[in-house]
Order: structure tokens, then sequence, then C-alpha cells
């Protein structure tokens, strides 16, 4: 029926009162003629509302007279009187037509411009180099060749693999990925040592080029010679410079702490509570209702209202709404082995992300110790690791 | 016309015709208890909230009941809503 509304709607139609005695013969003598009634209902003993369409309210007009009863409208409804009213109000649809166009030119401005991703290159930097390119605020964003605009941006600035923009309303989003820069490597025939980037226990050394200095079971710490590009040998005069290079397995530890205390201290509600209403605007605070926090021991939860949001950006006017529940303390113990296997996953978890990933992973230990109801643990893991790293030799001419 | 009538009826139920056609009689549809079709009337006699009266072929149809609404009147059909109580036929 809704297909049927509609088309009374636009249509149009009247709602009538009709006011007589012989309503019966005028409904009678209104299908006679073909004149369409709908959702007639009786207000009271001489009163008929009916709804009817604009052409079979002109018809009834003539009807009124020969069925002796007289004919209100109480109320136009239809998009053709919506239309004639606004035919009255030019300046109205003016307005509305000039605000329209008005949004939509300024959309088409650029008027924010944001930069995510960068971390090394300063956002001064992008932004400048955007605006060479032309995309800066104010700019039309019909007028701009995105494609080209990102293609002279990875040209002006070095150190960036990846840039994309995406045009949001008025707002510019720049994405930028960074060049992440590759380890310095030394050219094959400069001198270098091999040295300790980590503390560990030597495990194997496998010198391919140079003398080692350290056997298995030494304990190195940072920095730290491992195989030396210096070799000397009883025979010849002058020691040999060479481009040491080689494999240094050493067993590393990485270590993690934690606490868990064993008594937690839970709040509970009691029952009490105590509501406080506040409205902010901008910073300033104003309290609605009376009354401080009348409890010792609380718990507080904060709902608030924006009257107007949109976008994440509304009016900053906010009414921040407190409940106040009034609570008591529980102290609880923690199971002691449960708190150790929490404690033990976190732990491990911590470390996991710390060691690289393709790591051989030798042994793990854990300590817990408990002190004043505070669990204490204590997460070691053990692995193989290359901790050969090149060091440029300076060679002092005699 | 009595015997025009029979003749008609006869031939109906021969030729398995609709009735309502052939003898010109109302067809009354009811959903429940909240809207009732009656086709083929002859003009509506009374309209109150609690009690319509319709004439056809077959009489005089009253229908009671609560809160009654012509929710649509054009010159086969009637539409009736509401909560309808008791429908009769007089004469």
């Amino acid at each position: 029926m809704l297909i049927l509304k509609l088309w009374n709607y636009i249509r149009g139609y009247v709602i009538i009162r009709i006011e007589g005695l012989a309503l019966e013969k005028f409904i009678n003598m209104c299908i006679a003629r073909n004149i369409y009634l709908w959702d007639i209902t009786r207000i009271n003993y001489t009163t008929l509302e009916a709804k009817v369409g604009i052409r079979g309210f002109k018809a009834i007009r003539k009807l009124t007279r020969r069925a002796g009863c007289k004919v209100y409208i109480s109320q136009k409804n239809g998009y053709p009187f919506w239309f004639s009213k606004m035919k009255k109000r030019k300046m109205l649809i003016l307005g509305a037509f000039f605000s329209l166009t008005i949004v939509l030119i300024l959309s088409s401005f650029i008027l924010v411009i944001e930069v995510t991703g960068n971390q090394q290159v300063s956002k001064e930097e992008i932004v400048n180099a955007l605006e060479e390119s032309g995309l800066k605020i104010g700019v039309n964003k019909y007028f701009l060749n995105l494609r080209e605009i990102e293609n002279n941006l990875l040209i002006n600035i070095q150190d960036l693999t990846w840039i994309g923009i995406e045009l949001n309303g008025i707002h510019a989003r720049i994405e930028v990925v960074e060049k992440i820069a590759p380890p310095p490597k030394l050219e094959k025939d400069v001198p270098c040592d091999v040295v300790a980037k980590k503390n560990g226990v030597i495990e194997k050394v496998i010198a391919r080029s140079g003398d080692a200095v350290v056997e298995k079971g030494d304990i190195v710490s940072e920095g730290d010679l491992l195989i030396t590009g210096i070799v000397e040998r009883e025979a010849m005069e002058n020691p040999l410079y060479l481009h040491a290079y080689g494999e240094v397995y050493a067993r590393t530890y990485y270590e993690a702490h934690d606490t868990v205390e064993l008594v937690k201290v839970r709040k509970e509600k009691t029952g009490e509570r105590f509501t406080r209403r506040v409205i902010r605007i901008g910073d300033i605070e104003l309290a609605l209702s009376r009354g401080v926090n009348p409890y010792q021991v609380f718990i507080l939860e904060k709902t608030s209202k924006k009257p107007i949001q949109w976008r994440n950006k509304g009016l900053p006017v906010e009414i921040i709404t407190e409940e106040i529940y009034e609570a008591i303390e529980i102290e609880e113990t923690v199971d002691i082995e449960q708190a150790k296997n929490q404690l033990h996953e976190m732990l491990v978890e911590k470390l996991l992300e710390e060691i690289p990933e393709e790591m051989e992973i030798f042994n793990s230990n854990s300590e817990y110790v408990i002190k004043n109801n505070i669990l204490h643990g204590n997460v070691i893991i053990e692995v193989l690791e290359d901790i050969g790293e090149q060091k440029k030799l300076h060679i002092e001419e005699d | 016309m009595k015997k025009n009538q029979e003749i008609k009826k006869s031939l109906a139920e021969i030729l398995e015709l609709p009735k309502d056609i052939v003898l010109d009689i109302p067809k009354i549809t009811m959903v429940g208890n909240l809207q009732i079709y009656i086709e083929n009337h002859k003009g509506i006699i009374e309209y109150t909230n609690n009690r319509i009266r319709i004439s056809t072929k077959s009489g005089v149809l009253r229908i009671l009941g609560k809160n009654l609404l012509l929710k649509n009147i054009v010159l086969e059909e009637i539409v009736i809503v509401g909560e309808i109580v008791q429908v009769e036929f007089t004469d």
C-alpha cells in the first residue's frame, strides 16, 4: 500500500470535512459519479472526514448543494500543494540552491593535508615538496594529477619508496613509506676485524679469512675482537692486513623479569550510588548538580554525551554524567601455580619479541621467588646466534 | 422476476459460473475481524462508527463493530476496516 500512498502524495489530495444530515446519500452520489473517496471516518453524528483527490474535490463542490451538505478543507496534502507553496517562496529555493552550490564549490578545494607513515623524513619536507608539485592548501582538487604528483615527490625526496595520495573531501591524505637503508657493508678489499656485537659465550668460530682470537668457551662482551684482520707470522716482516670475515656463533642470553602481586584488591559495588552531572564547554566545567562525592572508596563511571557529532569533530560542548558507586575493598589471594604460569607466559612472550626469529633456542630457565606477597619471576632464554660484526681497521701508517 | 432469478441460478449451477457475477449478488471477503471487502454492492445506507448498513441484491448487509472506517469506496467495492463484531443480512 506504500505505492498507493506515494501515488496519492504525488497526485495531491485534500482531507475534507463534510457536514450535513444525509451523509450516506452524499457518499452514494460520490460513488455514482466516480469520485474516489478513501479513509472515510465518522467524526460525529453530522460530520464525516474523508480524503479525496484534487480533481475529485472540484467535482464534490458541485455535488454539495444537491446533497444538502457543506464541505470544508481541513488539510491539503501532497506534492502539488507543496510545489505551489514553494512557488510563493522563491527566495527560499534560491537560498537552498546557493548554499548547495557553495558547499559543492568549497568541498572541491583541499583545506587539510595529512601526512602519515613518515618517521625520518619531516612533514615539512613532504609538504614543501607537495607544494612544489602543485598540491597545497586551497588548490582545487579537480585540477590535480595525483599520479604525476606522486612521481614528482618520489623523485624529489630520495628517502621515500612509495607514496599514496588520497583525496577525501577536503582532506588530502598522504601516506608515505620510507626506504630502509641497507646495513653498511664494507668493500671486499677494505681491511677489517670481526668484533662482537653482543655479550655471549663462544660456541663455534669459523674464520673464513683472518685469524680467530677466541675459542669455544670464551666469554666475550660487546665490542671484543673475535677475528682479527691483522695477520702476523714469524716469517713475515710486516703484518698482513686482511678483510676478515667469518661466522662466530655464541650463546647469548635474553633475560626478562617481572612481578605479579599475589594479593589483589578488588572493589565491589555496594549498591549505593551518587550521580553528578557536569557540562563542559571548551575547557570550562560547570557542575549541574550539587554535592560532593560522599564515599571513601568508590568506583567512578563516566559517560559523556556530545550534542552534535560529525566526523569526530563536534561542538565543544559535552555533558558528562558521573556515576559514583560506593564500593568496598575485598582482598583476594591468587593461586600461586596459576600466577606462575601466567607470569611465565607473559615473560616468554616478551622475550620472543626481542629474539630475532631465525635463532635456535638452546634452553630456557625460569626462577620464581615469593617475597612480601609478590611473586618475582625471572626467565632466561639461551640462544645460538651469530654475533660477528665487521669493523674497519684503522691502520697506523708507519 | 422471481422466475428469472431461478433460471439464472440453475444456469449458473449447470455451467459452473461464479454465482456472484451471474446473479449480481455480493461477494463478501473477511480478513479475520479486521477487514471486510464487499464486492457488488448497491450503495451505502447508514454509516456510523459502530454500525454500517449496505444495500445489496441479497438484502441489507449490516456490519456491527467498533471504530469502523471506510477505507475505500468505489462503484463495485467497499473496504471496511476496524473491529468487526457481527455481519448479518436483514430485509
